[in-house]
């Protein structure tokens, strides 16, 4: 158990990220907060690639002319990540675009009183 | 020759939303143009490479010389090429009521462009994370387009969206990531081979196939993860909503079957059948909650979002059970229903315009005003109702085949039962717009209202131009009526094409 | 059996689901309008009797038109018993049409186009079910006629027609899930779906209890347009519609699909001998000799002259699937015969009914005391139809009922044979009164009606009271008084008017169907081997059981 929690640790790390990022964008009434909820679950999974990309004692994947010199870390699933970051910013600013839009036509970015401003209309 | 013109697939509409966003500068007409012609362009290059792939087999690249499994493999099969042809034609005929009915700004243009990228790199791509990437960029593009409608609601639906949509896509990351542990690799059919030699009992295989499935359920919006879907569909622009209805949930399902077929392959399911029956029950359960909500909606467009969810767990079921005719059956719903139900929204959004009509009970006395409009929703509605020989009796009949082949009754029952579900909300909406009084709305639409007492009212002259369905919107509405029963017609042709695609996928 | 690859089984479909769209286009001209429709029924009516001479010597034409779904072709063949349907449901269509020209323009009825689209439609479908060569095909048609029924069944736009309208699509559409599913467990027992005369071979290997099942299934499906108890409330809800459209539909055309294809699925898909070895012959004949007596007993409470012949058409109907439940080939002769039978002496009644309705607008049996004297012609139509539907000799009735009567006595099941005649003695119980009041009683002086009026199980209070003043449900004077009455109907103030035998009464539009129908009764009852359909129905049954009746 120990042990599991000195080497699989980050792999807790992942799981609290996932956690509290769901919970942050279900209880929360912020629109914002609910978006950093979203970025903080999507770290949890970026976190999960990038530490399934280790390996004890591996280095940074650049293979000598000679070729050799492993073990390697994987670098595909840092590649993913670079990637997945990107989709993430992208969404991020697309989210914030709208809760821009949402104060500006109601007043309020918070959830609860956006449902009293339109049960008005 | 063909196969390295694969990537043109995406890159002709990606380039073409860079070209929109271009031609916007000079004014929007030239964007609404850009935009046709390269949709034109996409419509003709996947129709001529879908028949390729269909006469000559499955066509195949890897992106940049990369050869697979190390790179990125583009891969057209039957499946494939049938829904990238859906995806082209579709658009490029709703294109033709959004030029009319949209928001407008070039902007549009180009996300309905980027649009299109993303549903055809879904269908055509051989590697599962540049699925996840391509599932993204369709996200990012249909919320923006929920949002165009630039009324408060739509942002607030579009937000919500964005969140349900981020979290499954997330989710289906988060399942990639578990398979690319279990074995190393992302290409597709590389997957299939290497999953087996994992063990399909290894805890990695099943939580990855877990957190695939639950992520497309809810980009597919399968019952209880749909909540973001009515929203999403009432509150967008009337053409957004007749795209986003046709294909984005559509390409979301074929992204489920490819999945399961092409990677997890039948062999899994045989393993873990738990797997299959959970799906199934899944999708089951979802045929129904679906349809009971769909009545209990007052407003028509959260009424059709509503049957999406029902239609999609008929989808799934056929997907599901797994037995060629069932699968089939699957494929056929999944176009049928693209067809249908982008029909049925772009009806919904022409009486709007004309009307201002929103809901069942303001659609009273449809029919009598606008005959043809009226006329062709209700040959659209009993299509998707099963009535033969239209496309919807094609596929709930592949899908009961299967499902009775396979020995599941109980999923039996409840696909027969759809079909009175599905009338359910439908027949209501039916005597509403044909044998109820005008309602005000209707009346006003009409000139003051004309009395009905003329019996020949309903099918002479038409009413003043200004109250007038527009031409294309007619003309998309009757078109989608008349596909929804030819499809239905030839569905044996359809069959011997797609077969050796469908015995490809089924092979162990 | 030979047969002969054809497109007149098509034809005869599609010319009457052509008519649809030259209809619809001459809105605006009425008479070119009706042109259409008649132009219609004859061509339809003539391609159909063209095919039966060769049907009489087992010649079978058939259409084919591809796959429809996997191994279900899409094709129409004009068998015997095909065009045993067909001829009737076209040949009454013409009667019909001319009938429909009087009755709805004496209604001045409102969305006239829709009406004649929708009727030609609504024959189209039938037809379809009728030439349909297997059961996929029949489904396609069955469901289409539901659709092209239900703007009938709504035609007046009211409330109750809606709801008749829902009630409609509801049961009609459940009944065609069943179908589908029934369908779809042939397909998958026997691999196929087409008829064949004497059952489907690979049926007979089969799981027994999925083919029971299926059976169940099919004939549950069917026996919803075919009202079987329970399944029939619908059809006196849908009385609502024209009458034209009662009497075609609900007494020919929709009804006798259902009939139909009860008849297809014990005759053409499980055949007689599997039917009777799974036993499930005995408990469908079980479920219509309770059906036409509970329907009988019901009928005598009906005052609404049209709810009266709905549940007599319910009763009737089940004569139809009595006999070929009972599975013995001269009671199957007897039911197949009734379906032509019943459909000419049911459309006389309900035809009347909807003369007295343009003339009068009377509707309930109630007011219609001495109504002989105002149409002496359309009452005695319904007198000699009513003596058909109880089985008096020389009208169709009798010829049907006297075959039933012998197939259940020699089938050995006697009891049925005492169904039968127990619900011929209840036939006369409700038409005779109808018939006895329009000519031997007036307005001002007629016998109180205690089936009608009173509560079921008798009145427990004294009726002494009600003498001093007039029971409201009573007309004792020549003014109908109820006002919250929704029609206005009953004798004018006076008693009826006098109108001769000459056709004062009506419309020729209306007598002459009125009279031809009757006399088409009247044929099949006197020269019943002359006309065609006895002779039909031999060679269907005789292809059926290979008995030769």
């Amino acid at each position: 158990m120990i042990e599991l929690l000195t080497t699989k640790y980050t792999y807790l790390v992942v799981v609290a990220l996932l956690g509290i990022g769901a919970y942050v964008m279900i209880e929360s009434d912020n629109f914002v907060k609910k978006i950093i909820g979203m970025n903080v679950f999507q770290t949890g999974i970026f976190v999960f690639f990038i530490s399934s990309a280790f390996h004890t004692a591996g280095r940074s994947p650049v293979v000598q002319s000679g070729g050799g010199g492993g073990p390697f870390v994987s670098p595909l699933p840092q590649v993913l990540i670079l990637t997945a970051i990107v989709v993430g910013v992208s969404l991020t600013a697309v989210a914030l675009g709208l809760v821009v839009r949402i104060y500006e036509r109601y007043g309020t970015i918070n959830e609860r009183t956006l449902e009293e401003v339109r049960a008005d209309e | 020759m063909s196969d390295t013109l694969l990537p043109l697939l995406v890159a002709l509409p990606l380039l073409g939303a860079v070209l929109a966003v271009a031609a916007g500068l000079a004014s929007e007409r030239a964007a609404a143009a850009v935009t046709t012609l390269v949709l034109a362009a996409q419509t003709g290059l996947a129709g001529w490479l879908g028949s390729q792939a269909v006469l000559d087999g499955p066509l195949s690249v890897g992106v940049g010389g990369f050869v697979a499994p190390y790179g990125i493999e583009l891969v057209v099969d039957g499946l494939s090429a049938a829904v990238l042809v859906l995806v082209a034609v579709v658009s490029l005929a709703v294109l033709a009521f959004a030029t009319e009915d949209a928001p407008g700004g070039t902007a549009f243009y180009a996300q309905y462009l980027l649009l299109v990228t993303g549903l055809s790199g879904m269908a055509v791509t051989g590697d599962v994370f540049n699925l996840y990437v391509f599932l993204e960029i369709t996200g990012l593009a249909t919320y923006a387009l929920v949002a165009s409608a630039g009324t408060g609601r739509s942002a607030v639906s579009a937000l919500k969206y964005l969140l349900f949509g981020t979290v499954a896509a997330s989710l289906y990351l988060l399942g990639v990531g578990y398979a690319l542990m279990a074995t190393g690799t992302l290409n597709m059919a590389d997957l299939a081979t290497e999953l087996a030699a994992a063990g399909y009992d290894s805890p990695l295989v099943l939580a990855s196939f877990g957190f695939i499935v639950v992520g497309l359920a809810t980009k597919t919006a399968l019952f209880p993860l749909h909540t973001w879907q009515p929203d999403a569909y009432a509150d967008a622009p009337d053409s957004v909503s007749a795209l986003i209805a046709a294909l984005v949930s559509t390409v979301a399902a074929y992204a489920l079957l490819r999945l399961i077929y092409t990677v997890y392959t039948p062999a899994f399911f045989e393993a873990v059948p738990v797997a299959r029956d959970a799906l199934v029950a899944f999708a089951a359960v979802s045929i129904v909650v679906g349809s009971v909500l769909a009545v209990t909606q007052s407003e028509i467009k959260r009424m059709l979002a509503y049957s999406s969810v029902s239609q999609y767990g008929l989808v799934v079921v056929g997907l599901a059970i797994g037995t060629p005719a069932a699968v089939f059956g699957a494929v056929v719903h999944l176009l049928g229903h693209a067809i249908m139900k982008g029909g049925l929204f772009v009806a919904a959004g022409a009486v709007a315009d004309l009307t201002g009509a929103r809901t069942v009970d303001e659609y009273a006395g449809l029919a009598d005003r606008f005959p043809v409009l009226g006329g062709a929703s209700a040959v659209l509605m009993l299509a998707m109702v099963g009535v033969p020989p239209a496309v919807g009796f094609a596929g709930k009949w592949y899908i009961a085949l299967g499902a009775v082949r396979a020995g599941s009754w109980p999923v039996a029952v409840v696909i027969f039962a759809s079909t009175l579900l599905t009338l359910a909300y439908f027949a209501l909406l039916v005597e509403r717009m044909f044998v109820a009084p005008a309602s005000e709305s209707v009346l006003a639409a009409t000139d003051g209202g004309r009395d009905g007492d003329d019996d020949t009212d309903a099918l002479g002259p038409s009413p003043p131009s200004a109250s007038r369905p527009s031409r294309r919107a007619l003309a998309l509405v009757v078109g989608a009526a008349v596909v929804a029963i030819v499809l239905g017609v030839v569905v044996t042709d359809l069959g011997t094409a797609l077969e050796p695609t469908i015995d490809t996928l089924l092979s162990p | 059996m030979t047969d002969i690859a054809s497109l007149r089984p098509a034809l005869a479909v599609a010319v009457a689901a052509a008519a649809v769209v030259p209809i619809l286009v001459s809105a605006r001209r009425p008479n070119l309008r009706e042109g259409w429709t008649v132009l219609a029924a004859v061509g339809s009516f003539a391609l159909v009797a063209s095919m039966l001479p060769g049907a009489l010597d087992g010649t079978v034409y058939v259409a084919d038109f591809g796959p429809l779904v996997a191994g279900v072709e899409f094709s129409l063949r004009a068998d015997p018993l095909g065009l045993l349907f067909a001829t009737v449901a076209s040949l009454l269509w013409l009667v019909t049409s001319f009938y429909s020209v009087g009755y709805m323009r004496g209604l001045d009825e409102d969305d006239q186009t829709r009406y004649f689209a929708a009727f030609a439609a609504s024959v189209a479908a039938a037809l379809g079910v009728a030439f349909a060569a297997n059961l996929v095909t029949v489904f396609v048609f069955y469901e289409l006629l539901t659709v092209a029924t239900y703007p009938l069944v709504t035609h007046d736009e009211t409330p109750e027609a809606r709801a008749a309208g829902r009630k409609y699509l509801a049961y009609t559409f459940g009944g065609g899930v069943a179908v589908l599913a029934g369908t779809v467990l042939v397909a998958t027992m026997a691999d196929t779906t087409a008829f064949t005369a004497g059952g489907i071979g690979a049926l007979a290997n089969a799981d027994p209890v999925l083919a029971r099942v299926a059976f169940v299934l099919l004939i549950g499906g069917f026996g919803v347009k075919a009202a079987l108890m329970p399944l029939h409330s619908w059809l006196p809800d849908a009385m609502v519609a024209p009458t034209p459209v009662s009497g075609l539909l609900h007494a020919v055309a929709v009804v006798k699909s259902g009939v139909f294809g009860i008849a297809r699925v014990v005759l053409d898909v499980y055949g007689v001998d599997l039917t009777s070895a799974l036993g499930v012959g005995l408990p469908l004949a079980i479920v219509a000799a309770a059906t036409l007596l509970i329907a009988s007993v019901i009928a005598l409470r009906q005052d609404n002259l049209k709810r009266r012949l709905a549940f007599s058409t319910v009763s009737q109907l089940s004569y139809i699937v009595l006999g070929i439940a009972v599975l013995h080939p001269t009671s199957i002769v007897g039911g197949l015969m009734h379906i032509p039978a019943h459909a000419f002496m049911k459309l006389t009644l309900f035809f009347t009914a909807g003369a007295i309705h343009v003339e009068t607008h009377t509707d309930d049996i109630s007011e219609m005391a001495g109504i002989g004297k105002r149409m002496p012609l359309t009452m005695l139509a319904f007198g000699v139809a009513a003596a058909g539907m109880a089985g008096i000799p020389l009208v169709a009735g009798f010829v049907s009922k006297w075959y039933l009567l012998l197939g259940s006595v020699g089938a050995g099941q006697t009891v049925f044979a005492v169904a039968l005649l127990l619900s011929g003695v209840l036939n006369i119980a409700y038409f005779w009164p109808v018939f006895y009041q329009a000519f031997f009683e007036s307005a001002d002086d007629h016998d109180a009606k205690p089936l009608v009026e009173f509560s079921l199980g008798g009145e427990s209070r004294s009726l002494l009271p009600a003498e001093s003043e007039p029971d409201p449900g009573t007309v004792t004077d020549g003014g109908h008084e109820d006002e919250d009455d929704h029609h206005h109907g009953g004798p004018p103030a006076g008693g009826w008017e006098h109108r001769g035998w000459r056709g004062g009464e009506s419309t020729w539009f209306m007598l002459g169907p009125i009279l031809a129908a009757m006399t088409g009764a009247v044929v099949l009852g006197v020269i019943p081997g002359t006309a065609v359909f006895l002779r039909l129905v031999k060679v269907i049954v005789t292809a059926a059981t290979g008995v030769a009746v």
